[in-house]
């Protein structure tokens, strides 16, 4: 008896959804759709991998990596994202494994309109769905490849089914229940084509982090172009230069830093070490000075480096 | 032939040594993105908390426990970055106007927290209270 009267808002709610009625997101997309998107599209190319018992996590992610050109192996991943106890994979684990794969991989914003403009983009979309009720979930991992708008569906390559066809409607109500959760794994070099900037910022932080410099910094050089006046982009363009060895190129992209963000310590600190690097010591010297001044949590690694430039300058005198 | 080896035994040392000697001095570094990200959402934060504390309700009641807003907001300088991430996050859940019942217990929540950091009541285990 109680057990009926907990579960009573779950039965209104499956009421509510059982009246068959199209999301308003759906209804939205479908009443205007954007004109500079195509009616129709599906990403052929996107691999299928038919997934093992309760692994589509794994799988979906594997597929979505493929798609962007890494070779990775659904087998390889089940250590990574499944969770034996739960049956299942954490959607937090999903973007991590992605990153440790050398992917970009970014959740998108929770909209119908920003899944399709990603699948436009050429980016198949890796979404969670709750294909059952809220009162019983049942999650699942599947890849989005495509969309019809005037038959009104989406393509998925989904579990054991290589091409499910889906009512959009049908999806956007077992999407709904994830908080329309989806990501993109993007290789070097792209940038998804809806994710915003803090999103992004975040990613390649994380990207930077677990793979070689000269990977992340063409992304990097995308996203500062996109975003111009971000400060952690314009310094990660420059720390990947550095840290590949370019430090001419390094020193320029600190330069631009410094000169948009005139009371940023670390652009000038790094700025400095690269001029440094250079033999431009007169510069370097400059703009260590400059950090200096503006202190902050940069201080000591200010004092450091103009430390370390005063050595060159006894060393070249000598 | 021991002397010779004590010998050699000395010169090494003293090469180690020389070299030690020469990796402790300051090296110039780049400052790491990672580094800078987290720099940017600590001031953020920091930025957060005082304004909280320029709020005037904020103010009326925390002249009413004897507290001027200058001598919190120097308690807030001298938290960690992970506590101030901490409480700019419940800043964030304080209701703009401060009127109804949830807004007035989010309120006090927040005013203990204060007090907390102030060292007048110990509510939460994560502040660090201030001796006087």
């Amino acid at each position: 008896m109680r057990s009926f009267f907990s579960r009573l808002p779950g039965y209104a709610l499956a009421l509510g959804l059982l009246s068959g009625c199209a999301g308003p997101q759906t209804t939205a997309l479908l009443s205007a759709p954007r004109a500079d998107l195509p009616r129709q599209l599906e990403l052929t190319a996107t691999p299928f991998i038919a997934q093992e018992r309760y692994q589509c996590g794994p799988a979906a992610l594997a597929m979505s990596l493929r798609a962007a050109g890494f070779a990775v192996d659904a087998d390889a991943l089940v250590p990574q994202v499944y969770l034996p106890q739960r049956e299942g994979s954490l959607q937090v684990e999903m973007i991590a494994a992605g990153r440790r794969a050398g992917a970009l991989s970014v959740t998108i914003p929770p909209r119908v309109d920003a899944l399709v403009a990603e699948l436009a983009a050429g980016n198949p979309v890796l979404v969670l769905q709750n294909l059952s009720l809220p009162i019983a979930p049942k999650w699942h991992y599947a890849v989005a490849i495509g969309y019809d708008v005037d038959r009104r569906d989406i393509i998925l390559r989904s579990g054991t089914t290589e091409r499910l066809v889906m009512p959009i409607s049908t999806f956007e109500h077992t999407w709904a229940r994830s908080g329309y959760w989806g990501m993109v794994t993007l290789a070097p070099g792209h940038l998804p084509a809806t994710a915003e900037e803090d999103k992004v910022v975040d990613a390649l932080v994380a990207a930077e982090k677990s793979s070689p410099p000269g990977a992340t910094r063409k992304t990097y050089a995308l996203a500062a172009r996109r975003w111009p006046d971000n400060l952690t982009l314009a310094l990660g363009l420059g720390n990947t230069a550095y840290a590949a060895g370019d430090k001419a190129a390094a020193a320029e992209a600190y330069q631009r830093a410094s000169e948009r963000h005139p009371d940023s310590g670390a652009a000038a600190n790094n700025l400095a070490v690269a001029l440094m690097d250079l033999g431009q010591l007169k510069a370097a010297r400059a703009a260590a000075e400059k950090a200096l001044a503006l202190g902050g949590p940069w201080r000591d690694a200010a004092l450091d480096t103009l430390a370390s430039i005063q050595r060159a300058e006894k060393s070249r005198k000598r | 032939m021991m002397q010779s080896m004590k010998k050699m035994f000395v010169h090494t040392m003293i090469t180690a040594l020389v070299f030690v000697g020469f990796t402790q001095t300051v090296q110039a570094a780049i400052v790491s993105t990672e580094q800078v990200v987290s720099a940017t959402a600590a001031q953020q934060n920091r930025a957060k908390i005082s304004a909280a504390f320029d709020r005037a309700d904020v103010q009326v009641e925390l002249q009413k426990m004897g507290v001027t807003p200058e001598e919190a907001k120097a308690r807030v300088a001298a938290l960690s970055d992970a506590e101030t991430a901490s409480i700019a996050h419940r800043v964030d859940t304080m209701p703009a106007g401060g009127d109804g019942l949830i807004g007035g217990l989010i309120f006090i929540f927040v005013l203990l927290l204060v007090t907390d950091i102030i060292g007048l009541t110990k509510v939460f285990p994560f502040t660090k209270s201030v001796r006087h």
